[in-house]
């Protein structure tokens, strides 16, 4: 479900295919995991080039994430949005609550 | 003059909205035909032919006879790989006093100066698209002949009586027109019954709670209910049977018809077709298979409601047969301490108008033991459960509306589902209405479960409370 990698001291989530209900606990388990193996990283980018679509569990997910990131110092962006989940992303106005960035690495230089 | 209307013409972009065919896409609240069919009537011509195609049920159910336009009208079937111009040139002897002849998605857009006696003196107008026709005006067989024949012929014919030929050829085209009429110009074809002082246009059965923040310009049909605080308009057309939820914002959008909006979202620039969100800008569509954010409104009854209710009753006997002993055992106790009895209350029920349900009321406000016992383990429910059985009631669904004091809400509610256990049950704060309304909405066996196994614990945990 995720690809996680470390860039410049940035957590950079890579996700591939559908954030949806029945695929949301696996993205959370993951993160977590890398979270607890990696505490130093404070900021992320997830990435998401590869997600297809994304409901409301999906976003909720992503926010969760947000709001856990942010309760540890840190802050979390969005990259590589495709065309339906940003439709999602407006319809929920989930666009004000994250930073969304056309690349990754756009999002990485924006922590610097 | 014969008016030939040709829907069957295959159209690749309004597949996206999915729904109704392209000839009964709606531009501001009403079908696409339904204009052609209003140009017929200003042209006072008598017959009207409708070419049907794969959607043609759909078209026919409501043309219908044509009375409501004043028009007769006669449906023929379009045959597989025929040209318009062919089956034209086939009824020629048909339109020797002249033709008005509709293909393909075409409005005729009315200018600030159009009038309708203005059609009286339109010359003969051909406007084609990839050669073939979508809009003919003759007023003789010659004319007619030579636009077919592909003959020079006005191209400018609506111009001169101040309209404008518009060809939705794609969904930015159909969402710009929609937007244009929503923006004033829709009171140029405005007909009787409808108000447009202030450029907006309400329809009937409009439920608007009062949080609601309604701007001008938009246009609202019929059935429409608007959670509180919720924001429509400017330049928002919303059709008919659609339910917006609690705090979302609807500006520059057009919501078609049987459209649920969940809670909170932002619908800015976007088509919104039952589940689909289309942006108008680049034609993209998403599909959501999401009930919390847009959906389709649920039919009034589905094979699926009926396989729901079977299960449920096999579940509220169950639930009888384990309360049985217990209520045969408490019950009696608790009325001999007389701080409780049932008594016979008045409320609304779908098939027969009012029913007299038994409801536990308490009658000393005193703190007991054994009341609270009886309440902790639902027995006070089970006279109504023995309704279910009964098929009187549903096992969980909306709460039972009284008579006469929700008699005001009840006609608000499209669906009445009178259920033993509701939201309320375990969520004191919920809304009635909306809960009512949403349950509607997303009616389901794992819906009934979740109140169900919810009502029952939550319940349990309070002792009665």
């Amino acid at each position: 479900m995720i690809d996680c990698t470390k860039q410049d001291g940035i957590g950079v989530v890579r996700v591939g295919g559908a954030m949806t209900a029945a695929t949301v606990d696996s993205f959370r388990e993951q993160l977590a995991d890398w979270q607890e193996r990696e505490p130093e990283v404070k900021n992320f980018v997830v990435d998401l080039e590869s997600v297809d679509f994304m409901d409301s569990a999906g976003l909720g997910t992503l926010i969760a994430a947000l709001k856990r990131i942010s309760e540890r110092g840190g802050d979390m962006k969005i990259a590589c949005l495709q065309k339906k989940p940003r439709m999602v992303f407006e319809i929920t106005r989930a666009h004000k609550v994250f930073e969304i960035y056309n690349s990754t690495e756009d999002a990485v230089r924006a922590f610097a | 003059m014969i008016a030939v209307l040709n829907t069957s013409c295959h159209c690749v972009w309004a597949e996206a909205i999915g729904g109704p065919p392209w000839s009964l896409l709606p531009i501001a609240n009403r079908p696409l035909v339904d204009y052609w069919l209003e140009m017929c009537s200003d042209l006072k011509l008598d017959l009207v032919q409708v070419m049907l195609g794969e959607d043609a049920k759909q078209v026919e159910d409501y043309i219908g006879d044509g009375k409501r336009w004043n028009l007769r009208i006669e449906y023929a079937f379009a045959r597989t790989g025929e040209a318009p111009c062919d089956y034209l040139c086939s009824i020629r002897t048909r339109w020797s006093d002249g033709l008005l002849y509709f293909g393909y998605p075409f409005f005729i857009r009315r200018r600030q100066a159009f009038r309708i006696e203005g059609l009286n003196g339109l010359r003969p107008t051909c406007y084609r698209i990839d050669h073939d026709p979508v809009f003919i005006f003759a007023r003789g067989k010659d004319e007619a002949d030579a636009l077919l024949l592909g003959e020079a012929g006005s191209h400018s014919g609506l111009e001169s009586v101040h309209a404008q030929p518009w060809i939705i050829k794609d969904i930015h085209s159909y969402y710009d027109l929609n937007m244009k009429m929503v923006a004033g110009e829709f009171t140029r074809y405005t007909t009787a019954g409808f108000s447009s002082g202030d450029r907006s246009s309400v329809g009937y059965n409009v439920h608007t709670p009062p949080s609601s923040h309604l701007q001008a310009p938009i246009l609202i049909a019929d059935d429409c209910r608007f959670g509180p605080m919720t924001t429509v308009g400017p330049n928002a057309v919303v059709a008919n049977h659609v339910i917006v939820d609690s705090n979302s914002e609807l500006i520059d959008c057009l919501v078609l018809s049987d459209t649920y909006i969940g809670r909170n979202l932002d619908i800015h620039g976007k088509i919104v077709a039952g589940n689909r969100v289309i942006s108008p800008d680049d034609g993209t569509v998403i599909e959501i298979d999401d009930s919390w954010l847009v959906a389709r409104n649920r039919p009034q009854m589905r094979a699926e409601d009926i396989v729901r209710c079977t299960i449920l009753w096999f579940v509220a006997l169950a639930v009888v047969l384990i309360q049985l002993i217990p209520f045969w055992v408490i019950y009696p106790l608790v009325r001999i301490s007389r701080i409780a009895r049932f008594e016979r209350l008045t409320f609304h029920d779908p098939r027969t108008g009012y029913i007299r349900l038994p409801i536990l009321c308490k009658r000393r406000n005193v703190r007991s033991p054994l009341f609270s016992a009886f309440k902790a383990l639902s027995l006070d429910r089970f006279p109504l459960l023995v309704l279910v059985v009964r098929g009187r009631l549903f096992l969980c669904g909306q709460p039972p509306m009284r008579h006469p004091e929700d008699d005001e809400m009840i006609k608000q509610l499209p669906e009445y589902y009178p259920g033993v256990f509701c939201y309320q049950d375990y969520n004191k704060e919920s809304d009635r209405l909306v809960d009512s309304l949403w349950y509607a909405h997303i009616r389901s066996l794992y819906e009934d479960l979740k109140i169900l196994a919810k009502s029952l614990l939550s319940r349990f945990l309070r002792g009665g409370r």
